[in-house]
Parts: C-alpha cells; structure tokens; sequence
C-alpha cells in the first residue's frame, strides 16, 4: 500500500515540479548565466564577460535612479494599503449606517486586473479632461491642474495611489475578520475603565490585530514586488525614465536595448533583493508565531 | 481499480505525446508561418485579405499570429533567443533589420529578387536605403510612410491662412496667426516618446543636412555637436513662443489627432498612418485635413523627407525559406496586393507599377512632396542602432518637460550615446 503511494506521489507530483522546473528554475539559472555574457537576445553566438556587466551596475545612473524608485514603491506600496485598510476597517467596524454597502465597495477595486485599474486611473489623471484635474480646476481653479503621469516629480506618486486605492481593499477585509476575533469582554472591560478611543485602539486592538497585520504586510510585500504591470500601463517607467522601478529598468535594458546581459545582470540583483526581505519577512514570521503561539 | 486509473494514466500522456507528434508531423511543406505586427482593425482585415489572395495564386497556407505593434519589439526577440523565428516576419527597415542581420537570424533574398525582377519594380531610393544590408538583400518593402505636417483645414481657414507656409519664417508667421486666433498651433503627444522624434529628424536634416545626420546616427558625431543645439535651440524657440499645445508627455499620438481632428489645436508633425486613423473616425481627406511639408529652414542643404518602411524578412532557420521568399515577392509584386494594402493603413506603395492616381488627393500630394525630395531618410528611432534610439528619445521627452534645461540634457545624451555606441 505504501509502496502504491510512493508511486502516484511521485507520478503526480512529476507535471507539476516538471512544470516548476522548467518555466522557474531553468530560467533562474539562465538569468545567472547569461548575466556574465554579453548576449543581445538575437544573436547565437555571445561572449563570456565575467563581471562587466555588473561592474556596469555601478557607473548605469538610470540603475541608481530605479534602486531608489523601487524602495519608495515598496515602502509606499506595504505601509498606505495597510494604514487605510486598518482605518476602514476601524471606521466599518462599528454599527454605522450601510457598512455593509461600504465594505463592498472599497474590496471590489482588488477584483479589478491591474490594467484595468491603471487604465482607470490614467484616465482620472488625464490632464485636460480627467476626473482629477476637473476637481481640483473647480475647487482651486485651473492653475493648479497637474499633468500627473506625465511630470517626473508626481508620476510614481501617482501610481502608487492608484495601486494603493486597489489594495486597499484587501487590508480592510483581512483587518476586519481580525477585529471579529478580538474578545468583547475586553472591549468592555476598556469602556468600563475609562478608557478614550484612541486608548483604546493602540493599546488594545491594535495589538491583538498583529497576526492579521502580518498577513497584510506579507500580501503586500509579495503583491509589490510583483507590482509591473500597473507601472508599465500607467507610465511604462516614464517620462524619462523617472518611475523606473528595478523591474522597468532590467525589462527595457534587455527587451528595448536588447541589452540581455545587463537585463539578465540587473535581475539577478532584483532577485538577490527579493531574497533578502522575503528571508527577513520569513525569519520575522517564525519569531512571531513562536510568540503567539 | 488502482490498475485501470494507472493504465487510464499512462494511457492519456501516450495519447497526448502521440498527438503532439501528429500535430508537428502535419505540419507541410506548403505551410508558411508569419508573424506582423499590423494588428489595427482596419490593418488586420486588410492583411487577411492580401494573404488570402498570396494562398489562392500560390496553394501554400500562411499560419498567421499577429502581434500588438509595442508588443512585438519584445515578442520576436523572445521568438529569435528561442530559435522559434516564423518563415516571415513584419520589421522596421534600417537600423533594427541591420541588427537581426548581424545576429545571423535573416535569409538573404537575392535569389528571389532577381528571379522576379524586383530591381524593375522597387522604388530605387527606397530599394537602395531599406533593403540592402552589407551588400546582401534581406528585406522587401511592403510600403513606406512619410511624416509631414497634418492640419485640420476649418482651423486654419478660420485664422484666415490661405498660404500654406514653405518656409521657416512662414511658419513663425502661420503658428503666430493660429496662436493669436485662440488655437494652439501645435499639437505633439509624446508619452510614448516616439513622436518627437519626427521634430528632431527634420530640425537636424534642414540645418546640418543629411550626411551630418548619418554621422550622428553612426556615431562619428555627438549630440553636443553645434549641430545638435542648434536644431534643439530652434525647436526650444517653438516651445518658448507658446506653439505647441501643453503637457505634450501626457499624450499619445492618437490624443495629439483627436486635439486637431477636434479643432483643439492646429496641425500635427506625424506619419501618413494618422490619414488611416482620421479616414477611420470620419474625417475626409482634402475636405477636413490635408498636409503641408515641413517647412524649408536653409536653401543650401539638400531637402529630405522622413518615414519607416515596413518589410517582410524571411527568418535563416525557418522551416520554409523558399515559401516565405515567394510570399515576398508575390505581396511586392501584385499591385493590387500593394494597392488595396496601402489604401487600408494609409501607407504609400514602394511598388513603381502602382498607379498614384489610384490613391486620394492627399496622399498623392504626400507621393509629390516625396518624389520632389533630395532624400528619403528613416525616421530616429529606426536610423540608429536600438541602444542609442532609447538614448534620444528620452532626450526627446526630457526636453518637451523642461526645454531650459536643452544643454545639460544634450550633456547627457552626447555620455549616454557614447556609452550606448560601445554596447
């Protein structure tokens, strides 16, 4: 019987690690590879470069300029999602009027493709007709109107609201199934003593709510990495280059450069990046589940 | 039970391998596979068509699988490191069919050009600039484009402009006109970069002329050339003087129509390709647009114009060189091919044979400004080597968002190109 089993894990599990190995780990091994060549993409024939193309990281001041874009984006992309869905869920939380009606409202942007919400929000920071600009013409007049996508100093800014008005969503449900699990004798014993709202949230809530913030933070640094699509749509890295992420800078390097080996380069150090927080989120992960159990 | 579901296992994944096996063994020699990437609604009915007519006169199949125009740049690289290039393929002339020649990926068409006489059917001087490659035919060209100076005509009749401007100076004059009526003379969508470049190709060509222009493009000269920031300063006298419409980098090309199809702005510097997309939205050709070539800036340098040419190459491990190589020579040849394909997309015929008459006011004024030229030149991006095109066209849309800033940014560009020209 053991033995039978032995054979359908093996026969089961053989498609898809077949599968696993061949669009994910062959391809891994490739980029390592060919971040040593100077491959253009086309041409069969490549030399081996050693390190060149990684020496080339350090003097590339469009790699300098995508490093500190990428950190804003995963620092913006992790802590507003999680802040605004923690307030709505606060603010939802309670027996207000159409809650329920709310909470469906702010979850359906996450049912949305990113390309269909960077497609929306292009839309809304069009210049001369967008949603954005015709509100603000209203409120302040036409002088402050933006041309938001396309200034080098708001465009990732404005992508980053967008993404974050799509996650937001997510935060909130997570957050409000972990404030269904805080005790009620508690929330009480808080009412009876005194304690004002604010206390009440931070030294109380907040606290008990820590498994459903690593859940969020967790969804968040894994949805940011993978976070291309929207950019691509919105400004597709631009103008010039200026909300060029790490992902942006390795996909037009080797796909409008055809510069492979360097796109191969630069992606190997996104990975190496990748690796490190999901090993740090990890090692957090283990320590808080030793605390709670 | 346990038996049966093993046999019904190894029973599916044989009849799966086998039928994998019948699929490629059915693959004939009378199959030709193609990708291009003329994907717009009009474009992709109209090739359809023309493939129809190639597998009728010739009994081979085409295995068709177009490719959104972006999307392409990356799909055929992907397809080319793959080793997985189709019999035939759409590409741009120039630089970017130069760098699949030098990877080996190309078969040479020679045999097939002069088999058909191509030399008595193809322009010459489209022949000569887009099809030869180190001395070796590799590319037919399925039509060309030209960029010129698109203008909505009521705009233009209701400042009172009745003389199209040929000059530099009559151009000031015209743009200051349209300004002073309330319009915004110009309109350039440059969020995909690209569009600029048509500025920049046609300020450089009318100041330095053609042969410093090669040079910049092949690297002997460099964008801090006096060259380079004069065609910059007089593009920056543009901008300064208030002609181009805002927020240029919040536009695509089709925006920038839309403004001048709509009255919005004036004219646009764009390829004949937005005649296909005015004609598709209802405009008339000669009744609500027509165009005008760009201005002449210095009598002394040789008049040239300035497009892509879009070609069909056959790849060097197809599966079908000869079929591919008769699917060139039959779309070149056919004017009929040529002419339905043309009149679709708003393309002008490299083919001698096609008769202008055959094709509307405006672009018979297009073929005019053309045949009337010193020189046919590609367009930016297709005219230097990919590297250093991203280079410029950054440059490009750097400048439209902050023009003060022309001679650090030409700083930057002359580093930028000389690192990208050792890459």
């Amino acid at each position: 019987m053991e033995r039978e089993n032995r054979f359908w894990r093996v026969v089961l599990l053989f498609l898809p690690l077949s599968v696993f190995a061949v669009f994910v780990v062959w391809p891994l091994f490739s980029s390592f590879w060919y971040s040593f060549t100077d491959w253009n993409g086309f041409n069969p024939d490549y030399a081996f470069v050693g390190l060149d193309n990684y020496a080339r990281i350090w003097t590339d001041r469009l790699f300098y300029g995508a490093i500190i874009n990428t950190a804003m984006w995963m620092v913006a992309a992790i802590v507003l999602p999680t802040l605004l869905g923690l307030a709505l869920a606060l603010l939802l939380d309670r027996q207000i009027r159409g809650a329920r009606i709310f909470k469906t409202i702010f979850y359906l942007p996450i049912c949305l493709s990113a390309i269909v919400v960077g497609q929306i929000w292009t839309w809304i920071y069009q210049p001369d007709w967008g949603l954005l600009n015709a509100i603000i013409s209203f409120v302040a007049g036409e002088p402050f109107t933006h041309a938001w996508l396309a200034r080098p100093g708001s465009a990732l800014w404005s992508v980053i609201v967008a993404w974050s008005w799509q996650q937001t969503g997510l935060s909130m449900v997570i957050y409000l199934a972990g404030l269904t699990a805080i005790p009620s004798d508690l929330l009480e014993v808080c009412d009876i003593e005194g304690a004002t709202p604010w206390q009440r949230i931070r030294r109380v809530v907040v606290p008990l709510l820590i498994p459903s913030t690593i859940v969020v933070i967790a969804l968040s640094v894994i949805n940011s990495l993978k976070g291309f699509d929207i950019l691509y749509i919105m400004t597709g890295g631009g103008p010039f280059h200026s909300s060029d992420t790490l992902a942006m800078h390795m996909y037009n390097e080797s796909f409008k450069k055809y510069l492979m080996g360097y796109g191969s380069a630069i992606s190997v150090v996104l990975f190496l990046i990748a690796l490190v927080i999901i090993g740090f989120y990890f090692r957090q992960l283990k320590r808080i589940d030793e605390i709670y159990g | 039970m346990t038996c049966f579901n093993r046999r019904a296992l190894i029973g599916c994944v044989a009849g799966t391998v086998l039928a994998a096996t019948g699929l490629s063994v059915s693959a004939q020699d009378n199959e030709i596979t193609i990708t291009h990437y003329f994907t717009g609604e009009l474009g992709l009915k109209a090739l359809n068509e023309q493939i129809a007519r190639f597998e009728e006169a010739s009994g081979y199949v085409m295995r068709n699988s177009p490719v959104g125009h972006e999307d392409f740049k990356t799909d055929i690289l992907v397809r080319a490191s793959g080793n997985s290039l189709p019999d035939v393929f759409s590409y741009w002339a120039g630089a970017r069919v130069q760098f699949v020649v030098d990877s080996g990926s190309l078969a040479p068409i020679d045999d097939m050009w002069d088999r058909e006489g191509l030399d008595d059917v193809v322009a010459k001087s489209i022949a000569d600039s887009a099809t030869l490659y180190d001395g070796t035919r590799y590319l037919v060209p399925f039509n060309y484009h030209y960029a010129g100076m698109f203008y909505n005509t009521q705009v233009f009749a209701d400042a009172g402009i009745t003389n199209l401007p040929s000059t530099w100076d009559e151009f000031l004059e015209v743009a200051e006109t349209l300004k002073n009526a309330g319009v915004a003379p110009i309109a350039l969508g440059s969020k995909n970069r690209w569009p600029a470049q048509f500025w920049f190709d046609y300020l450089l060509l009318g100041t330095a002329g053609p042969d410093y222009r090669a040079a910049l493009m092949n690297g002997t000269a460099s964008y801090d050339d006096d060259e380079v920031a004069r065609a910059m300063a007089m593009w920056k006298d543009l901008v300064d003087r208030g002609y181009f419409a805002p927020n240029a980098n919040a536009d695509t090309w089709t925006d920038a129509s839309d403004k001048v199809h709509r009255g919005d702005a004036a004219m646009t510097l764009m390829g004949t390709w937005i005649t296909g997309y005015w004609n598709d939205i209802g405009s008339v050709p000669g009744d609500d647009y027509a165009f005008f070539p760009f201005p002449v800036i210095d009598d002394s340098v040789p008049i040239s114009v300035v497009g892509p040419v879009d070609g069909f190459v056959v790849s060097a491990h197809g599966n079908n060189p000869e079929g591919g190589k008769a699917f060139l020579a039959f779309m070149m040849s056919d004017t009929d091919v040529q002419l339905a394909w043309t009149n679709a997309v708003g393309a002008v015929s490299a083919n001698v044979n096609v008769d202008p008459a055959n094709y509307n006011d405006v672009t018979q004024s297009v073929i005019a400004t053309i045949g009337a030229s010193d020189n046919f030149a590609f367009n930016y991006d297709l005219a230097t080597p990919p590297p250093v095109a991203e280079v410029g066209l950054s440059m490009f849309a750097e400048f439209m968002d902050d023009p003060s800033r022309v001679d650090a940014i030409l700083d930057q560009a002359a580093a930028d190109a000389a690192s990208a020209f050792t890459q």
